[in-house]
């Protein structure tokens, strides 16, 4: 494999992979599982099972985010494979990082997010979850999450879980409704509230109120697989805390680079794995650990995949299409800040306290739950720092935080200049957004906004 | 019963041995398309964006599971050298083997995007993949290296050779092979899943030895190529293959598609190792009533929609051009009705 960093297209990555030796294809399992469960495959392999973004989009050329690509797109097939092969499946749905840790602490036992689904029809350029997703009641001016009512109608994106988990009360209206609407279907839903949080000096009640909302979530689980040792719980935040740790490392190592040593849709990518592992957390572990090496050798050698006078810039809320974070990096920028509402996935969990107020207390830090300003302290740290030149905000359709916030998020960071995208629907970015995308770059790096 | 899955979901969940909505239904329709579109023949097989679209319209008109990009088995040879003639109303005709004018060692492996009909099946797949492959998987026939061989020789030669004269068969073969292998990466990075079609290596046409000697090593050899890329592999062979069903599973195809064999024979036999494709007879299909063709296909699907490792009605070998569409109608309809599997 070509050792210099870089970013190539599905067509190079085809190449590459022709001349990979096959002891390296069947090195890497999920599950373990040799006759199944091999996931090291190029974009071109998921290409012709019908995502059709890949063709225009661009890849780290490593081979730890081959890996990495290959393990997230099977996700689908995983979570089949796992049911078949006698585990249990549970959907996790809203809270964004906390219920999957409860769900790991029981033996086999599988936690995902159906909503995480909202990729999927922009990967596929298509609206085939989406229509469903109308004709069902969620209307067209919904948020991307909608595409999970599809996936639960279609039955053919991930088994029946055999439990569903869903959080209300301080969530993403949108996501709630979209719920609701998949509960209509036919579909038990246990819910569990989360709390508003005002301002980071909450009353302790709240902490209790959810390790209430915790306890209940364990008690379900333990009906369900008759396996009751909340010890498990303490050692699977330890395991989880590993891999949120790594996570900041490679995010250090990557903003803080002269040269960015990995692409900003990967790095989106490794970041939302700390929700859940994407279905298999041992072996995501072991791939972000080799992505780590990958960076941390990239780094040493001062090599990277973007030009050394990329722009840096913070992303606000996570962009439904991949193709954005791909065409920033095309017109010069560099992410080296995020806020992809997932803050609450990305502390340390304490260990030294009792495992479910651990839970509570880290929950308690989520982007979603509190003031616009909490939301985004740590950007605007970055901003007060100098290293952030300007902010790119996405705005999802009909997402009820979008139409709140967007408009705040650009006012507290006022003090860099700022652009917000809203998404289009699959295949639907235009010359128009590219040309604004080009623009602000431009002006960026000219220096017309100092 | 509506279908609730589109093509692609439903294909989808056959190969990660999980039951649709309902079988898929996949008959193998190639050229009959140009018939649906109204298009000449020599159209069809000569221009890639008139297959593509020949090929939409036959979804549109049956609803059935599948694109197949194809029109007949010389492709590569043709790449390879080999002359056909290209009536009108007809598909291609062999008109002088390349080996009938050149040596094997002077024979060239072709550049899928420039040598004969090759690109006009990647202009077929690109199009027909922009246009529904989010909802319809697109199949690519790819002649296997036997057949291939075949059609880059005398026929009768070819075969009186891989007795008298093997080791030059084999040396054919070798260019066959690196030939199917080299159009096969294209075919996967224009989106289409290949689909291996070997029909000169029926037990019609030859033995179970000579299929063990010159036959299996280069299809299992091809389809470890794909199974690299991890993508589920179908074999095509026409015509007889009971003598040869034990033999199947070790070519390592993952879904096989026969012809001319007892159904139930095939699927006690395969079943449990290979998802198995048929086998409608394709007489039968343009000859019968659209009412007889409905019993016959119910009973088809009856009998095989449960094997173990999954079933997708077909027809045994390509639609016959002229076949009347109610009679292709009759058998998507009552494969429907016959192949649903959801409560």
């Amino acid at each position: 494999m070509n050792n210099i960093p870089g970013k190539i297209t599905m067509s190079e990555w085809s190449e590459i992979f022709n001349s990979l030796p096959e002891k390296i294809i069947e090195r890497y399992c999920y599950y373990n599982n040799n006759e199944w469960g091999r996931y090291l495959q190029p974009p071109a392999t998921f290409f012709v099972y019908g995502a059709r973004e890949l063709k225009r989009l661009k890849f780290d050329n490593s081979l730890a985010a081959l890996r990495m690509w290959g393990f997230v797109f099977n996700e689908s097939e995983r979570l089949f494979r796992a049911k078949q092969s006698g585990k249990k499946v549970i959907a996790t749905c809203g809270d964004l990082g906390t219920v999957p840790v409860i769900i790991m602490g029981f033996p086999d036992c599988i936690p995902f997010y159906p909503e995480c689904i909202w990729w999927t029809p922009f990967f596929n350029e298509s609206n085939v979850l989406l229509e469903p997703a109308h004709q069902l009641g969620a209307p067209e001016a919904a948020c991307f999450s909608k595409a999970a009512l599809g996936a639960f109608y279609k039955r053919a994106y991930f088994p029946k879980p055999d439990l569903i988990f869903a959080s209300t009360g301080a969530s993403c209206d949108d996501y709630s409704c979209v719920l609701q609407l998949i509960e209509g279907l036919g579909y038990e839903i246990e819910w569990l509230e989360i709390p508003y949080r005002r301002g980071f000096d909450y009353p302790e009640r709240f902490v209790k109120y959810l390790t209430n909302e915790y306890e209940r979530v364990y008690k379900k689980m333990k009906n369900l697989t008759n396996f009751d040792k909340p010890e498990q719980l303490a050692e699977t935040i330890k395991k989880i805390n590993r891999l949120r740790l790594r996570v900041e490392e490679i995010k250090a190592l990557v903003y803080n680079a002269d040269i960015s040593p990995l692409p900003a849709l990967e790095l989106m990518v490794i970041e939302f794995g700390n929700l859940y592992g994407y279905a298999d957390i041992d072996e995501w572990l072991d791939i972000v650990d080799m992505i780590y090496e990958t960076v941390k050798q990239r780094v040493a050698a001062h090599q990277g995949v973007l030009s050394p006078d990329a722009v840096p810039v913070a992303w606000i809320t996570p962009s439904a299409d991949p193709y954005l974070l791909n065409l920033i990096e095309d017109y010069g920028m560099r992410v080296v800040e995020t806020e992809y509402v997932i803050n609450q996935a990305l502390v340390k969990i304490e260990e030294a306290i009792e495992p479910f107020t651990a839970l509570a207390k880290s929950f308690m830090k989520a982007s979603l739950i509190g003031s616009t300003r909490e939301r985004i302290a740590r950007i605007q740290k970055a901003v007060a720092a100098g290293r952030i030149k300007g902010i790119i905000i996405t705005n999802m359709l009909g997402a009820s935080h979008c139409a709140m916030e967007t408009g705040l998020i650009g006012y507290y960071l006022r003090d860099v200049p700022s652009i917000t995208i809203d998404v289009p629907a699959p295949s639907g970015i235009t010359e128009q957004i590219k040309n604004r995308l080009m623009a602000f770059a431009e002006t960026l790096r000219q220096g017309y906004y100092e | 019963m509506n279908d609730i899955l589109n093509a692609r979901e439903r294909f989808g969940l056959l190969v990660i041995d999980e039951k649709p909505d309902r079988c898929n239904i996949i008959p193998l329709i190639t050229s009959h398309a140009a018939m649906v579109n109204k298009t000449r023949l020599r159209d069809y097989y000569t221009d890639g964006e008139i297959m593509a679209r020949a090929q939409i319209a036959a979804i549109e008109e049956y609803g059935h599971d599948a694109i197949s990009i194809f029109s007949e088995v010389g492709i590569i040879a043709e790449a390879m050298g080999s002359k056909f003639d290209y009536p009108d109303d007809d598909l291609p005709i062999l008109r002088t083997p390349a080996l009938s004018r050149q040596s094997i060692g002077e024979i060239k492996i072709p550049e899928p995007e420039n040598d004969g009909r090759l690109p006009i099946y990647l202009d077929a797949i690109n199009y027909a993949y922009r246009a529904v492959g989010d909802r319809i998987p697109i199949l690519a026939y790819i002649p296997a290296p036997f057949t291939t061989g075949m059609m880059l020789s005398e026929p009768e030669n070819f075969l009186i050779q891989t007795i008298r004269e093997p080791d030059r068969v084999k040396e054919i073969m070798d260019k066959a092979l690196d030939a199917a292998i080299k159009f096969s990466y294209e075919i996967i990075n224009a989106g289409a899943l290949p689909m291996i079609v070997d029909p000169l290596a029926s037990s019609s046409v030859i033995s179970p030895r000579i299929f063990k000697e010159f036959v299996l090593p280069y299809e299992r050899r091809l389809i470890n190529f794909l199974h690299r890329y991890d993508l589920d592999i179908i074999l095509h062979i026409c015509g007889e293959t009971g003598p040869i069903l034990d033999i199947l599973p070790e070519t390592g195809a993952d879904l096989i598609s026969l012809d001319q064999v007892d159904l139930k024979k095939a699927i006690n036999s395969l079943s449990k190792r290979m998802r198995i494709i048929g086998n409608f007879d394709t007489s039968e299909l343009a000859m019968m009533m659209p009412g007889e063709i409905s019993q016959a296909v119910k009973h088809m699907v009856a009998q095989a929609k449960n094997s173990t490792k999954g079933y997708i009605a077909a027809t045994g070998c390509e639609v016959p051009i002229r076949t009347p569409r109610e009679n292709i109608k009759a058998f998507i309809k009552s494969a429907k009705e016959a192949g649903w599997y959801w409560e």
